[in-house]
């Protein structure tokens, strides 16, 4: 229920009448070395992307320092099949997959192996179940939906229709949302969802509410004639989704009802004695859809 | 309670035994308007034996028999000097008149105004409301908890957080009573304004240190307001147009000099203000914002032994667009009997109910969609309390206080297209407080006196209701759930008990000056759950449970306390250690709303606080004011967090200044100015980034928390109050009050955060926050007859 407090901020911002915000300058530390593993691979028969960089100081304004040298190896436990991903460039390690193979299991076990220098940091993620997507409906934005938001010119709005199996098993969601085959990337576009069954989600990439029980999700993310919406819901596991509800919270933390910024949990192992590695590994079942608006 | 009698007995018999003496005791009154007056001093002429009004305005005194003449002194108050031939126990109840304000006058000074040296209060501050009603407000409209946030020893995070911060403690750790009732959320518009109407309050007390045993409940300080009984002489109007706000107050008495009442009320207009900046695209167009509330008493005196009084306050604050609503609200009520057994015994007993509710509601236009969120908390309490005038050097102090909790955390309905709804509801939490006390003011020497006493509190978390066990893990995760229990109605799920000791002590070293100092124990069986920097009013409390164990804080103190210039100057210097067990703190990413389990969401830490506060007040002359300097630290050691070392809390603030003076010009123009500068908050910022699928998630490397200061807090506000020509035959008088909040247009930081830029994924940056980030000015019209 985080994201309440989140709209509590936002009408607080509207309601201050004086209150600013402005860029200033900050000091800070240097910050010790860290190795981030940003290890999310799913079902998508596309080719599949392990990045390892470091930590950069936090006014860096370059992309981060790619690590290379690097031994990335996937293994699906289950089957017992290792995938070695190969070293492209800026920190990138890919797999392209064969016509035969098939990653991404439900219900598989997988182990992530990185070794840097020698050492091998490690991890282990288990792969959900899908959820299947009946539709893209596309309507006018008759600004009905969300906070009374209203627009001058004619925009559409597009609605997910997207059932998963409603049982006791809760199911968590990672909407991803292209418009053109451009990802909604800002801070405010992470769009997370429990058990969104039954109804329509909008596939505005504005939460609102994460309900545990059946939900639907509203949001204004708009589109004109002949755009492409595509949608990929990703279903993750639980840790994962709480790994994204941190990140989203120490993303954009500020506002009168702030949280206390922490550091985001990692589910990478680091030996003993070695620089920590950071980050995520999760593999995820990948339903897709894509609509034209006419 | 067989204790509580066998002293009752003990106590008569020595009354009787003393028969050399007689005991004078009665009533002090405001002769203009009836109001009872706290904290008169009632002496024997030179001499040392005196005493003072309480808090009903009784005072009792017992003397040698024979001719005495006694002194009754007030500041601002003609002192009365009452000759007096004492051979039995008499009733003496006086009025007394104001001194004349106008400054063309000599102003007659009454003898005791060194209340502050010879007084047993040390960390304590009383606020004439006169005195609060000059001070530079912010809007122009006064306000009690933004005056004692002047104070030294209080602090708060930044401006629009609701409560404040005393000597360390959290905004949870203050108990705020009006007339003996709990306010758990003393907030208005969040945190700019507080619930109470300075039109209807008579008398504000802030309790930091040496905290007397007949308050309990909450560690860190008590803010004690008591309500205007209402003009019992004649009826007044009281009233303001202002720039936010516009109150009215009616007091009259039903039966003169026997039975009056007050009626106040507010209601803010800021909603039609805002509407018209308001663009069309922004949200919350369409929207209502407005808070209102109702402050009512009414007193009715029986006779010279009895007398009853029934107060009320009804408040809420409404704020919410076409689809998306939040309210909230306070409703307390509070029936006292005082009761004059003889003129030894007095007794008051309170009976008090206290709401506290809120709402949280969104909906869809077109379609039943919905989702509402209440949450409330409720409770009920009767508080029988004696003191025993025993005899010119004890005075006994004893009762019992019984309150119920009654929760509510949260209860969601959520409805869906279809028509159908899920309820998400928790369960209800009780929880039963009871406390004995027992305390004795005694002059030990002519010159020491101590107060000395002891309160047992009993806390129980009783059903209906489940018990959650959970399992051990690392430090800083949620605790995995192992099993629940259920209780049935009444069975006792944890009982806790706390002796706390409570312990002052004053020694006079001359007429001018004096040193004191006190410890005492305090136990608090609930807190509010918030890992926000400034506390929301969604914020949830809880009780203590099987897993949260009780707040417990221990704080010494020492003071000196020094007037000068025939009591012109008022100054003190005291210092304070305060060291806190079982504080609540958050495991990483805490999930605290709608949570049937969020005991697994907490950790209890230790707490340390300790500073030294300065104050100087002048109290007479044109200028008139005070200044006052904090040098403190409070820090947190919690499990988990921040390498498991110290680590400053939230609201530690190394230097704080306050000043307020205000200045009669004329007879006419009164001007005022308050200088205020703190030290920034300290906070947790990230040394660097990661990116993760293209999101910079700030990451501190060191693991510390509150590892920067955000800069230093600073502001001027100034006053200027015109009073308009009276028209002699008329009690009609008008002010026009005009203020200038934050003179020099600081932007004060409220926070720093760090952000990614939109559509920028590599720029990162660091943003001030800040709630006030002009000048605010404004004007009010003020009337009263």
């Amino acid at each position: 229920m985080k994201s309440l407090v989140k709209i509590i901020v936002f009408s607080c911002l509207a309601l201050s009448f004086a209150s600013c915000q402005d860029v200033v300058q900050v000091k800070l530390d240097e910050g010790s070395k860290l190795y981030v593993v940003d290890a999310f691979v799913n079902s998508l028969r596309t080719d599949q992307t392990i990045k390892i960089t470091t930590n950069s100081n936090y006014f860096s304004s370059t992309a981060p320092t790619g690590v290379s040298g690097a031994n990335v190896v996937l293994t699906d436990l289950t089957d017992n099949k290792q995938y070695s991903f190969i070293y492209t460039s800026n920190g990138n390690y890919v797999y392209t997959l064969l016509p035969t193979d098939t990653l991404a299991k439900v219900n598989h076990l997988y182990a992530l192996n990185v070794t840097i220098d020698g050492n091998v940091y490690t991890s282990s993620t288990t792969q959900k179940r899908y959820c299947s997507i009946d539709s893209i409906n596309v309507t006018l934005n008759d600004n009905s939906v969300g906070f009374g938001q209203q627009s001058k010119d004619t925009s559409y709005l597009c609605i997910l229709f997207a059932k998963d199996k409603a049982d006791a098993t809760a199911d968590y969601y990672w909407i991803k949302t292209f418009r053109n085959d451009t990802l909604f990337s800002d801070a405010s576009d992470l769009n997370l969802n429990i058990d969104g069954t039954g109804g329509e989600i909008t596939n505005a990439p504005e939460d609102s509410l994460d309900f545990t029980a059946p939900s639907t999700l509203l949001g204004f993310k708009k589109y004109r004639r002949h755009d492409k919406c595509r949608v990929e819901v990703h279903s993750i596991m639980r840790n994962t989704y709480n790994f994204f509800t941190q990140a989203q919270t120490q993303i954009n933390n500020g506002g009168l009802f702030a949280t206390t910024p922490e550091n985001v949990k990692t589910n990478i192992v680091t030996p003993n004695g070695t620089t920590k590695a950071v980050g995520w590994f999760s593999v995820a079942s990948v339903a897709t859809k894509s609509v034209v608006v006419k | 309670m067989k204790k509580i009698s066998f002293l009752l007995l003990v106590l008569f018999a020595k009354t009787v035994l003393s028969q050399d003496k007689a005991t004078v005791s009665g009533y002090l009154k405001d002769g203009k308007n009836g109001e009872s007056l706290i904290g008169v001093t009632v002496y024997k002429k030179n001499s040392q034996i005196g005493s003072s009004t309480n808090a009903y305005g009784f005072y009792s005194l017992t003397l040698p028999k024979g001719n005495d003449t006694l002194v009754f002194s007030f500041i601002g108050y003609k002192t009365i000097m009452y000759p007096i031939t004492l051979n039995s126990n008499h009733t003496v109840n006086i009025e007394l008149k104001e001194e004349e304000t106008d400054l063309d006058e000599v102003l007659i000074t009454s003898e005791k105004e060194d209340v502050n040296v010879k007084s047993m209060d040390m960390g304590t501050t009383k606020l004439d409301i006169k005195q609060i009603n000059k001070i530079p407000a912010l809007l122009g409209e006064v306000d009690i908890v933004r005056a004692i946030q002047l104070l030294p020893g209080v602090t708060t995070v930044g401006e629009g957080a609701s409560g404040f911060n005393v000597r360390g403690g959290n905004v949870d750790q203050n108990l705020i009573l009006l007339d003996e009732a709990p306010v758990y959320n003393s907030s208005h518009l969040f945190g700019f304004f507080s619930v109470f109407n300075p039109d209807a309050v008579k008398d504000v007390k802030l309790i930091k240190g040496g905290i007397p045993s007949q308050y309990g409940g909450r560690v860190s300080s008590i803010l004690d307001i008591r309500m205007k009984e209402g003009n019992s002489k004649q009826l007044s109007v009281n009233g303001g147009l202002g720039t936010i706000f516009s109150r009215l107050s009616i007091e009259a008495p039903i039966i003169k000099d026997k039975m009056s009442f007050i009626v106040a009320g507010r209601r803010s207009y800021i909603d039609a203000l805002v509407k018209p900046f308001v663009k069309s695209s922004n949200p919350i167009k369409g929207s209502q914002f407005y808070f209102y509330d109702l402050t009512a008493k009414i007193n009715y005196r029986i006779d010279d032994k009895n007398t009853v009084f029934a107060s009320g306050y009804f408040g809420k604050d409404v704020f919410g667009a076409t689809v998306f609503s939040f309210n909230w609200g306070n409703a307390t009520g509070t029936l006292r009997w005082n009761h004059v057994f003889n003129s030894k015994l007095f007794m008051n007993v309170s009976t008090f109910y206290s709401n506290y509710n809120y709402q949280l509601q969104f909906k869809t236009n077109n379609s039943d969609q919905a989702f509402k969120w209440t949450s409330n908390i409720v409770n009920y309490s009767i508080k029988p309390d004696f003191t025993y005038y025993l005899n010119s050097k004890n005075t006994v102090r004893f009762g019992l206080q019984s309150m119920l909790y009654d929760f509510m955390p949260y209860k969601a309905i959520i409805s869906f297209n279809d028509g159908t709804k899920t309820n998400l509801v928790s369960e209800k939490r009780y929880g039963l407080e009871n406390a004995v006390y027992v305390g004795n003011e005694q002059k030990i020497l002519p010159r020491l006196t101590a107060e000395y006493g002891v309160r047992l509190s009993m806390y129980s978390l009783i059903g209906n209701g489940s018990a959650y066990y959970f399992r051990d893990t690392t430090a800083n995760t949620p605790l995995p759930f192992d099993h629940e229990k259920k209780y049935s109605q009444g069975q006792i799920i944890k009982t806790y008990v706390t002796p706390e000791p409570r312990f002052s002590l004053n020694y006079v070293l001359n007429s001018k000056s004096s040193i004191k100092a006190s410890y005492n124990r305090m136990a608090q069986y609930l807190q509010l759950i918030s890992n926000t920097a400034a506390s929301t009013p969604l914020d949830v409390y809880t009780l203590a449970t099987n897993n949260l164990k009780p707040l417990i804080a221990d704080q010494g103190s020492v003071g000196y306390f020094r007037n000068f210039k025939d009591n012109m100057f008022e100054t003190s210097v005291e210092v304070y250690y305060k060291y806190m067990q079982n504080q609540m703190d958050y495991v990483d990413n805490a999930d605290l709303f709608i949570n049937s389990k969020v005991e697994s969401q907490l950790i209890q830490g230790l707490g340390r606080a300790y500073g030294a506060e300065f104050y100087i007040k002048k109290n007479k002359g044109k200028i008139k004011g005070w200044i006052s300097y904090t040098l403190s630290k409070t820090e947190r050691l919690v499990r988990g967090i921040s390498n498991d070392n110290w680590f400053y809390s939230r609201y530690d603030r190394t230097h704080c200044l306050n000043t307020s003076v205000n200045y009669d010009i004329t007879k006419r123009w009164n001007i005022s100015a308050n200088f205020v500068f703190l030290s920034g908050t300290p906070a947790s910022f990230p040394n660097t980034k990661i990116q993760i699928q293209n999101y910079n998630i700030p990451y501190n490397t060191d693991n510390i928390r509150n590892n920067y200061r955000i800069t230093p807090y600073h502001r001027l506000d100034i006053g200027a109050t015109y009073a308009f020509k009276k028209n002699e035959r008329r009690r009609y008088k008008q002010f026009l009050v005009i203020s200038v909040y934050n003179v020099y247009n600081r932007r004060n930081a409220f926070s720093i955060y760090f952000r990614t830029k939109d559509g920028q994924p590599n720029q990162t940056e660091a943003v001030r926050y800040s709630v006030i980030g002009s000048f605010v000015p404004a004007l009010t019209y003020n009337f009263n007859f």
